[in-house]
């Protein structure tokens, strides 16, 4: 026999490989495992998730990619699906839960024609083809263009978007603060560049207690803090406030420095000097006759002392982001060196400077800013838990509302927009040449399964309502969809179901090359590098021996 | 076989055809993991390594490097796909399966009682033979090609990849960013710095949707909110020093006497950083990047100038911007004068600064740079295993444009050379007397290795046709259309690797076959007993107590 009888072992041995269809299978299955864990959260009769960590925490939501991040899979390939939902929630912030569960079905249509020893990459090339057509037929006949200064059409686009979320219920109330927020942040530079950062602009602050319905958008921000000093004035109105990001107490240099002191008086002279420094600090700020004194560093209570002499509120250690978005807000300029302060840093657009008691806790709220560019949107809720998941639910509000004023054009929502890329589809497949029509074919039929999973989560006869929908959409009537309260069919023209076409063709672009990924693979190699112990014992060392018995022997190799 | 008792020290030793078998057996092997992933209809691997991270990827060398391969012969393979990656950048994948293939026959000829050595020597004759045919016969010239060419070789490159099916797309943005670094070599001709070219990686979107940018992408956004993102005629000062207050050295100490002179060293060591950015400012410039931090309080100084000032770049980015914009690459602002000065000449320029937000993330480009054109690739695709993989895959693919475009010359590739060569040594093995005839043959015979038994012979007939008869001459670009099935004209359809490339492969393969040839005796040392550390022993052995 070869080599003495002993086996000759060309890898680790902790490695272990699978190969082959056993692989392209094992991929398939991950990935709609990952989507059968998503399904029953699409559309507006999904239920929400609570899941645990090993901590004990809890989290409550229907939100795909909150789902998935929480979860933790071992298969390399569900890993993918889980990362795609991730790039979803972060390129448009919505349809996490599409996406994943449309890569899922693109990967289970792709299965037969794997047993049917079609190669993978005529699956690929087809499904390529197919995103192509299906993203024109997206852009050119079937979007509509929206205004995106009409409020009420922007509001149902936003409803319809969270209308499958916990904050559904609060409908008007959600969608008028995200479109409130969107717009407060938008802001259009020299070239004409539109940039909306929601992310940094826009701060979602959450306050147990109270009722849903008292959550608001500030004109303004609010920030968790109290006064330094007890005597310090609570309410200002039309504060001059200026931002600072430095101490306001005496700070030693950096370089060591050593004082070698010879008179008696020296000593007196250093502690001297340091209360000289924060005088001549407050002296400069007072200068400028603020109201407010906000600044990121602390302050000693020495210079409180001066500052509520003069009649001056001040603040303390707020964050950077905070003191950022306070400067867009009021138009101050964040100063370091209180000698430097000019008139122009002082901010002077506040209205309204407040410090509120909620709960047990105080909050100083700087609002009735004019044309703020910066807001705080406040939520209250029962608890902490369900203030989480509406803070998720406004995250994808502000995630449509954000894409529409970028990129202003619509499709059809509750399916009916896969529907009908579904059926445009098919009827383009007649026209592919040669084997690839099928895989074409296939793809079509995934895009079946948005509608499909709607109609299977609010309990209607799904055979039934997909059967007649393809037959509506056959006859032309392309904005028809599920509608996913009742598990019945309706135009969504009428019922005003809408979601932005940013969002769906990211899902079909997601989707479409993740599948493409996990078809390509036919090889798993695990376990490679330095494995420190022997705890997964079990592997199967890849040795001659285990090939044969596998029947992976190479076929080229004279025995 | 083994005799253990012979040898002093622990371990194993066998030797003889036992250890030539066991080696060509490993090296089939390793050939046999990285076979799948070669060619068009090649398929990908996913590897994970034990933390559970993944990568998936069709490049030879990188799935070699991540296998971790034990066998003493099949790493030998292994460091050869890596030398390959190292010198020419593709066609990883080819050599290892050359290389294996080789071993393969020669072991047939030992068991037929042929010295290894008289193979190595055959091996050697025949790998010269074919260099020297490659050159003088199947090569072209890409001057007479035009782009067209370089952009079909780079199509070629990335045939094999997931990119594949864009390759239209991939390949003229690969050919646009190698164009876009050329530099003169100071003797009249180019050289293109491949490396030189930024690829940075961010998903979302697709993966149609990535961009050129003509110029830099720097991966830092700016130090400040409130700064300008956009500049336009940006005077570029690269820094490579922290613009943060200044203080001593560790271990420096400053004594006073008088208490009023600590206050004013404290009041210096902030003045020591504003006039610094005062000099730079007051020279022009209006885009400060340094690869140290910029200190809160300085920030204001920009803000009020106008100025864009990024902190924590990366050196290695610098260095290029610098190299790109003509700036100078500055450690310190300290002349010959033992002063601090900032002259406008240290400047680079570039005609657009902007931030941009690309992803979730923000991105600063530098466009239109003066001293030299630079240009950088934004991937995008649906995850980050996907961006990685296209970042491999683009990395070869401008390696081979770089191959291309410096050498001018290429061949034809879907095995129309291997083939052509297999034909032309079996017939030069005839016109040779000695033994190495057998050995020239064997080569010959390695070298078609690509399957499809229906389509070899027809394609060995036409090259075979194309070598006797001059009038079939063309017929020696003829090579396999593996998606279809047939054979079919190389040349006509586009499909091209650089010269270099297929001339390292052969010499790189026989290299390694001639090593692996030359072993007759493996000696395999047995791990030291003991595992516990020196301390233990001695806490053991009672020298601590």
């Amino acid at each position: 026999m070869l080599g003495g009888g002993q086996p000759i072992i060309v890898l680790n041995q902790n490695t272990k490989r699978e190969s082959g269809r056993k692989v392209q299978l094992q991929n398939i299955n991950a990935g709609k495992m990952i989507a059968d864990v998503i399904r029953t959260c699409l559309g507006p009769r999904s239920m929400l998730k609570m899941l645990m960590d090993p901590m004990g925490g809890v989290v409550m939501t229907n939100d795909g990619n909150a789902i998935l991040r929480e979860i933790t899979v071992q298969h390399p390939a569900a890993k993918h699906m889980i990362e795609i939902a991730r790039t979803q929630d972060e390129e448009v912030g919505d349809g996490t839960s599409s996406v994943v569960i449309l890569a899922g079905e693109m990967l289970a249509v792709a299965e037969q024609y794997l047993e049917q020893n079609m190669h993978p990459l005529i699956i690929i090339q087809a499904y390529r083809q197919a995103l192509d057509h299906a993203l024109e037929a997206l852009k050119d006949t079937l979007s509509v263009p929206i205004d995106i200064n009409d409020d009420t059409q922007m509001t149902e686009v936003i409803k319809s978007c969270i209308g499958t979320k916990f904050l559904g219920q609060y409908g008007d109330l959600a969608c008028g603060m995200a479109l409130r927020a969107v717009r407060t942040v938008a802001t259009t530079d020299e070239s004409g560049r539109r940039e909306i950062d929601v992310k940094k602009w826009a701060r979602i602050e959450k306050i147990p207690g109270g009722a849903i319905e008292e959550s608001c958008v500030l004109d303004g921000i609010m920030i968790n803090k109290d006064v330094t000093h007890a005597k310090m004035s609570r309410k200002v109105e039309n504060p001059r406030i200026i931002l600072l990001d430095c101490p306001l107490e005496y700070k030693k240099g950096e370089s060591q420095t050593s004082v070698e002191m010879t008179a008696e008086t020296d000593f007196t002279r250093l502690l001297q000097i340091e209360e000289e420094h924060v005088k001549e600090l407050c002296a400069d700020i007072l200068a400028l006759r603020p109201d407010v004194v906000i600044t990121e560093k602390g302050v000693s209570d020495l210079a409180q002392h001066y500052l509520v002499k003069a009649g001056v509120t001040c603040l303390r250690r707020v964050k950077k982001s905070d003191n950022n978005r306070l400067a867009r807000a009021c138009g101050a300029t964040i100063c370091n060196r209180t000698e430097e302060l000019k008139e122009s840093d002082v901010g002077t657009q506040a209205g309204l400077f407040e410090v509120k008691k909620i709960g047990d806790e105080y909050f100083t709220f700087i609002t009735k800013c004019q044309d703020p560019k910066a807001c705080t949107v406040l939520l209250r809720g029962p608890s902490k838990d369900i203030l989480n998941e509406v803070e998720r639910n406004l995250q994808d509000a502000l995630g449509v509302a954000r894409n529409l004023a970028l990129e202003p054009r619509l499709v059809p929502g509750g399916g009916a927009v896969d529907m009908a890329v579904s059926n445009f589809l098919q009827q383009k497949a007649k026209g592919v040449s040669g084997v690839r029509q099928w895989p074409y074919s296939a793809l079509a039929q995934a895009l079946e399964v948005i509608p499909r999973t709607l109609a299977q989560n609010c309990g209607a006869n799904i055979i039934r309502v997909l059967t007649a929908l393809r037959a509506k959409h056959a006859s032309g009537a392309t904005s028809w969809g599920v509608d996913g309260e009742m598990g019945e069919l309706a135009d969504m023209n009428k019922l005003k179901i809408w979601e932005p076409l940013a969002v769906k063709e990211q899902v079909y672009k997601t989707a479409v090359e993740t599948a493409v990924l996990l078809l390509r693979i036919d090889d798993i190699v695990s376990g490679s590098k330095k494995a420190k112990d022997g705890g997964e014992g079990a592997r199967l060392p890849l040795t001659w021996e285990a090939w044969n018995k596998r029947g992976n022997l190479p076929k080229n190799i004279v025995h | 076989m083994t005799a253990e008792s012979v040898l002093s020290i622990q371990g194993k030793r066998s030797s003889g055809t036992p250890v030539r078998t066991e080696n060509v057996i490993a090296a089939s092997s390793v050939a046999n993991i990285v076979k799948s992933s070669l060619g068009p209809v090649g398929l990908d691997k996913m590897i994970v390594d034990d933390v559970g991270d993944v990568t998936v990827t069709n490049d030879g060398a990188t799935i070699l490097k991540l296998l971790e391969v034990e066998h003493p012969a099949a790493r030998v393979l292994v460091e050869l796909a890596q030398l390959q990656d190292e010198e020419v950048g593709d066609g990883t994948t080819s050599v290892v399966i050359i290389a294996a293939e080789l071993l393969k026959v020669a072991d047939e000829l030992v068991k037929q009682k042929i010295h290894p050595t008289s193979i190595i020597a055959g091996y050697k004759l025949a790998c010269k033979e074919a260099c020297r045919y490659i050159q003088n016969n199947l090569t072209m010239n890409t001057d007479e090609l035009g782009r067209d060419c370089i952009v079909a070789a780079a199509k070629t490159s990335m045939s094999s990849k997931v990119i594949s099916i864009d390759s239209d797309f991939f390949a003229n943005m690969v050919v646009d960013a190698a164009m876009a670094v050329r530099t003169s070599d100071g003797k009249g001709g180019y050289k293109y710095p491949i490396k030189a070219v930024n690829i940075l990686k961010a998903h979302g979107r697709s993966a149609t949707e990535s961009a050129i940018i003509n110029g830099y992408a720097l991966n830092c956004t700016v130090a400040s909110h409130a700064m300008t993102k956009k500049i336009t005629n940006a005077k570029i000062a690269c820094l490579d020093f922290s613009l943060n207050k200044e203080k001593m050295k560790l271990g420096i100490q400053v004594l006073v006497n008088d208490p009023a002179k600590l206050e004013a060293i404290r009041q210096r060591e902030a003045d020591i950083t504003k006039e610094r950015i005062e000099k730079i400012l007051k020279a022009g410039a209006n885009v400060i990047l340094t690869t140290g931090g910029i200190d809160d309080l300085c920030l204001k100084y920009f803000v009020e100038a106008g100025a864009m000032a990024v902190r924590r770049c990366k050196k290695s980015d610098l260095k290029r911007i610098a190299k790109a914009t003509g700036a100078t690459f500055l450690t310190t602002l300290c002349n010959l004068e033992g002063e601090e000065s900032f002259e406008p000449t240290y400047l680079g320029e570039a005609a657009e600064v902007t931030q941009e937000r690309v992803c979730d993330d923000e991105l600063i480009l530098i466009k239109g740079t003066s001293a030299r054109t630079a240009s950088s690739l934004i991937l995008r695709g649906p995850n980050d295993f996907y961006c990685d993989e296209m970042e491999r895959s683009l990395h070869d693919a401008l390696c081979v444009v770089k191959r291309v475009l410096e050498s001018s010359s290429i061949v034809c590739g879907g095995g129309s050379v291997e083939a052509a060569l297999s034909v032309y040594l079996e017939s030069f093995a005839t016109s040779l007397s000695s033994r190495e005839q057998l050995a020239i043959g064997a080569f010959a015979q390695s070298l078609l290795l690509k399957d499809a038994t229906d389509l070899v012979p027809k394609l060995r007939a036409y090259h075979h046709s194309s070598q006797i008869k001059t009038e079939h001459s063309q017929l020696k670009y003829y090579g396999l259309d593996l998606i279809e099935g047939q054979v079919r004209d190389n040349k006509k359809v586009g499909v091209f690797e650089p010269t270099l490339s297929k001339l390292k492969q052969l010499k790189f393969a026989t290299e390694a076959a001639i090593t692996i040839l030359r072993i007759d005796d493996m000696i395999k040392l047995e791990q030291e007993p003991s595992k516990e550390s020196g301390y233990q022993q001695a806490l053991k052995s009672g020298q601590l107590g």
